[in-house]
């Protein structure tokens, strides 16, 4: 055994560079596969243990403002519930603070406690009195709002101002950077001064005994319903919708780290199996020397693992600690948002799971190759010295001397697949890198595209919030009375009661010319008329509905029949799809009072936008709030797309790797022929073309290979983000690339390639040819 | 004749600087000329042969072939130089295992951009190899591969044909046979330097005998005849052997 270690050290030392490649390659899909173990193992406890410790709500219920809180305090049993709080009075607000407008919902609670719902207050005390108010941490984090404060109510005619005395954190509802509209807590008795009574509403909170399972929380919602007058719930919201807002950026930043660290994992495996081959063959005569001073074939196969699997351990010692350090930041971030104090999180068994599998990997990759050594002939490979030489490259040469390409080139390209199986190995390498960069960018892209078509960037030039206290009347008339104004679609949201669907569906409504808004209609038709609706798959699916059903929803206490005209994509409406699109017309019938919320402008060609916005806002400095409609993403798809990007730079840094790797083995594998050809009156320039040619070629169909694997794994990813809400995707929002864009990143991916090859082809033309020939 | 090679003083210092050294070696071949370079393992005859090929520099002194100083040209000039002006015959052949004869043959013709399947032919059919033009080095015996190498030497016309040991891992037939061939190429006019350790072989062929001990020459034969030659040259073999 130490004669084995030995030998396998040396060697280590002797092929430095081969050893830095396993490290290197090692240590960043290790480094990769650490972060998504131990971000797996950690953020869904966070949340549990948050939950747990704030009593979090099993299930939000929103009552009509004129049913009886009386009877609504006594739902909680007969739901089942074993803690309930509320009815706590709630009301539609929007406030202004430092120029900027917000929406929130104002909770009239006076005491953050309780069996349900525990509001934690992280900074400042409790409002205590009317003008005084609570908001959550994350609102006043991205919107810079202190302790202190001061926001004046602008829903209301008499615009009273409010002091900001807490900030809390809120178990029971999304990350403000997620949910536009947050809820801020005043005094009960401060709720009716600070909006329309029309908008106020009755909150209930439930919890039970366990986490009840998505039927039990369906039958939970139908018993509340038959116990209280019909058209009285208007919304309701269960704990595991919540979970998976706040878990949605670490699942899917889990599920990309984790297919990311199997590419890079593969990869490496591919490196290593190539590495270890190139080793062999150029060993030959070292392993005869080996077997004849008495190495048993197992003690030679434990040689060449244990060249693999010490640098290996060196990068899983490293990398390890590396991947735990990368992930401090995310967890710190998640534990933030759930209001738990952050602590330095590790895994021992995970990390332990990590070093087994990143060893196991590059030990069995290993393995094919040495046990071929294992199993040479001493005898043989003394007198033989070199390896056989591959010769399947010769119909590739046959076909580029027939294109009158030039010799060093063609020579390379006939070195290029001389060994199938490294050439083999190469190629998955490159396609794993240049496929993960494709699937890297599209899902930026496509992130962005969400975001980008969801708030109608090419289609709404301004965004207009009306106040409560505007007439619709009035505001319509300052936005058409504008030059520029060249459309308007208004918009609100309401909730209507699906047969089969246990919460109330939010619903989108829309007047005017709503198809310029550019939805996409994946079947069917978009709404022309009053009583016709379309909605995303998510809905159609658990509804039991088909693009041409019928069916009666209620609303406000009404029937509503509706008619199903055409599937929409919308990401971000209802959860799981759960969202209905419909015409003014359809809701005018059953609520004649509906009040726009919103109002999208599309401004004349050439107009300002920026001078447009600032005059109609001025006009109304309380009640509208107006911006240029722009889409920014959001900060939680922020985290996911810098590492896809960092992912997608390590994989094409292993993909350069591969390259370089099968470069070196190639050029150090043919050291003499090379020197021949020098010493025949090959320059230093056509060695390096030589080389060089070998590596485009293997980069060229990698890349090709690639274009199509990469556009097909982000299609495959990007549907499934789709179903996570609800959502079948329309074949235009794949369009991640243009045509060009493609060409460039494979002709990127050439160009890493050859920058990978240069530094063999370097080293091919500048080696003395009296040495390489002497030493044969 | 005129002169097509000169050595002025040339030493050649290896790492070390013990084997393989050349001291303060001059000396010139001139156009047409059939020289044998002979000496004992180690007394730098392949060391001379590398720098007049241009594939070694020396470490002092000059070289020039054909009026151009080796030591002037960078790694490509050295490259074209080697390409336009030498073919070089080395002891194990040195072709190129993945391609085949005719393949190997024609690769000088081709770094230099030109075509020249012809001659290529030609030459195996002159050398007695066009048979085996297909065949990859595997597959041919050493004789035949010292041909296809001679074959590659020849390709670009060469002014000045070298060969190291050219017959040193052949029998004795097969390196009869290329000697007799190295023969043939000089009485058409072709300048051929010749490192040989075989006396018999060197003198029976060649004209000139330069004996190289310890890195610097040692006798330098002009035969007339090969008769006249080879009792003197095996008689500077012979003190070599007793020393």
């Amino acid at each position: 055994m130490r004669a084995v270690l030995v030998k396998a050290t040396r060697d280590i030392r002797r092929r430095k560079l081969q050893a830095a490649v396993v490290f290197v390659t090692t240590l960043l899909a290790v480094c990769t596969a650490t972060m998504a173990l131990t971000l797996i193992a950690q953020t869904k406890d966070a949340y549990q243990s948050a939950f747990a410790a704030q009593r979090g709500a099993h299930l939000q219920v929103t009552f009509d403002g004129h049913t009886d809180p009386g009877l609504l305090a006594g739902t909680g049993r007969t739901i089942g519930a074993v803690a309930s709080g509320g009815p706590y009075r709630t009301a539609d607000v929007q406030f202004q603070s430092a120029g900027h407008k917000y929406a929130a919902v104002a909770v009239g609670r006076d005491d953050p406690d309780g069996d349900v719902e525990q509001l934690r207050v992280v900074a400042g005390r409790w409002p205590a009195r009317a003008g005084e108010l609570a908001l959550t941490r994350s609102f006043t984090d991205i919107n810079h709002i202190s302790v202190g404060d001061q926001l004046k109510v602008t829903s209301v005619p008499d615009k009273p101002v409010l002091t900001v005395v807490a900030e809390v954190i809120d178990i029971d509802e999304a990350r403000a950077d997620i949910a536009s509209v947050q809820r801020a807590w005043v005094v009960d008795s401060s709720v009716p001064a600070l909006a329309d009574p029309a908008s106020s509403s009755y909150l209930m909170t439930y919890r039970f005994a366990q986490d009840p399972t998505t039927a039990q929380l369906k039958t939970a919602t139908d018993a509340l319903r038959a116990a209280v007058p019909a058209g009285a719930i208007t919304r309701s919201v269960n704990y595991l919708f919540i979970r998976s807002i706040f878990d949605v950026s670490d699942q899917v930043l889990v599920s990309v780290l984790i297919a990311f660290s199997v590419f890079a994992l593969a990869a490496t495996a591919a490196i290593v199996a190539n590495l270890v081959t190139g080793i062999v063959i150029s060993s030959y005569r070292e392993i005869g020397i080996m077997k004849a001073v008495g190495f048993t074939p197992l003690q030679v196969v434990g040689v060449f693992e244990l060249q693999i699997v010490i640098p290996a351990a060196a990068a899983c010692v490293a990398g390890i600690p590396l991947g735990t350090l990368f992930t401090q930041p995310l967890l710190a971030d998640s534990s933030r948002s759930l209001g738990l104090a952050y602590q330095p999180t590790f895994s021992i068994p995970l990390d332990l799971l990590a070093l087994a599998g990143a060893l196991a990997i590059a030990a069995t990759a290993a393995l094919l190759p040495a046990l071929r050594a294992g199993r040479l002939r001493p005898a043989v490979v003394i007198a033989n010295s070199m390896a056989p030489v591959g010769r399947s490259g010769r119909w590739l040469r046959a076909v580029a001397s027939r294109a009158r390409l030039p010799r060093p080139v063609v020579l390379g390209l006939g070195d290029a697949v001389a060994r199938p199986v490294r050439t083999l190995l190469t190629l998955l390498a490159i396609l794993v890198g240049v496929a993960t960069f494709i699937v890297a960018v599209g899902l930026t892209r496509s992130f962005d595209g969400i975001y980008n078509y969801e708030g109608h960037d090419a289609t709404v030039d301004a965004v207009v919030n009306k106040s409560p206290a505007l007439s619709d009347a009035a505001a319509v008339q300052l936005i058409t009375s504008q030059p520029e104004t060249s459309q308007v679609v208004a918009q609100t949201s309401t909730n209507v009661a699906v047969p089969g669907i246990a919460d109330p569906v939010y619903t989108a409504v829309f007047r005017g010319d709503s198809a310029a808004l550019g939805y996409q209609v994946v079947a069917g038709r978009w709404i022309s008329g009053p009583g016709e609706v379309v909605a995303p798959k998510g809905l159609l699916q658990d509804a039991h509905l088909k693009v041409g059903d019928t069916f009666r929803a209620t609303f406000r206490a009404s029937g509503l029949p509706l008619r199903v005209v055409g599937e929409v994509y919308d990401f971000q409406g209802g959860p799981g799809g759960h969202e209905l699109m419909v015409d003014w017309s359809t809701m005018a019938a059953v609520d004649p009072n509906l009040e726009p919320e919103t109002y999208l402008v599309t401004l004349k060609p050439g107009s300002n936008a920026g001078a447009y916005v600032s005059r109609l806002a001025a006009a109304q400095p309380d009640l509208l709030d107006v911006h240029v409609n722009s889409s920014a993403t959001t900060s939680g798809v922020g985290p996911i797309n810098g590492a896809l990007f960092a992912i997608a730079a390590v994989l094409a840094l292993i993909a350069g790797g591969s390259i370089f790797n099968t470069m070196l083995l190639n050029t150090r594998e043919r050291v003499r022929d090379t020197a021949t050809l020098k010493a025949l009156g090959m320059s230093p320039r056509q060695v390096i073309g030589m080389v060089v040619a070998s590596a485009a070629f293997l980069a060229v169909i990698g890349g090709l290979a690639a274009v199509p694997a990469g556009l097909g794994l982000n299609r495959l990813l990007f549907d499934i983000v789709g179903s996570v809400g609800g959502d079948d995707v329309p074949p235009a929002a794949y369009g991640a690339f243009a045509p060009w864009e493609l060409i460039a990143i494979a002709l990127a991916g050439v160009a890493v390639a050859l920058a990978a090859a240069l530094l063999p082809g370097r080293w091919a033309a500048r080696a003395n040819v009296v040495e390489a020939l002497r030493a044969e | 004749m005129s002169e097509l090679v000169r050595l002025t003083d040339v030493t050649k210092v290896y790492q070390g600087g013990i084997t393989g050294a050349l001291n303060g070696v001059s000396l010139s071949v001139d156009r047409g000329e059939f020289t044998a370079i002979m000496g004992p393992s180690g007394s730098g005859k392949s060391t001379l042969l590398n720098l007049i090929a241009g594939l070694d520099r020396p470490t002092s002194g000059a070289v020039s072939v054909g009026g151009v100083d080796l030591t002037t040209l960078g790694e490509a000039g050295l490259a074209r130089f080697r390409r336009d002006q030498v073919g070089f015959v080395f002891q194990f052949f040195y072709l190129l295992p993945n391609l085949t004869a005719l393949e190997n043959v024609l690769i000088p013709a081709q770094l230099k951009g030109s075509a020249a399947s012809a001659r290529a032919l030609e030459l195996m059919r002159t050398l007695g190899i066009d048979d085996v033009a297909d065949r990859f080095p595997a597959r041919l015996s050493g004789g035949q591969q010292q041909r296809v190498a001679i074959a590659r030497a020849l390709i670009n016309s060469p002014t000045l044909l070298l060969a190291d040991e050219p017959t040193g891992a052949l029998d004795t037939q097969s390196g009869e046979q290329v000697m007799e061939l190295l023969g043939r190429l000089h009485r058409n006019g072709q300048t051929i330097l010749l490192v040989t350790h075989d006396a018999k072989l060197a003198t029976r062929h060649a004209a000139r005998v330069i004996t190289v001990m310890d890195g610097k020459v040692a006798d330098d034969a002009r035969l007339e005849t090969i008769e006249r030659a080879a009792p003197d040259v095996i008689r500077v073999r012979g003190e070599e052997a007793a020393r």
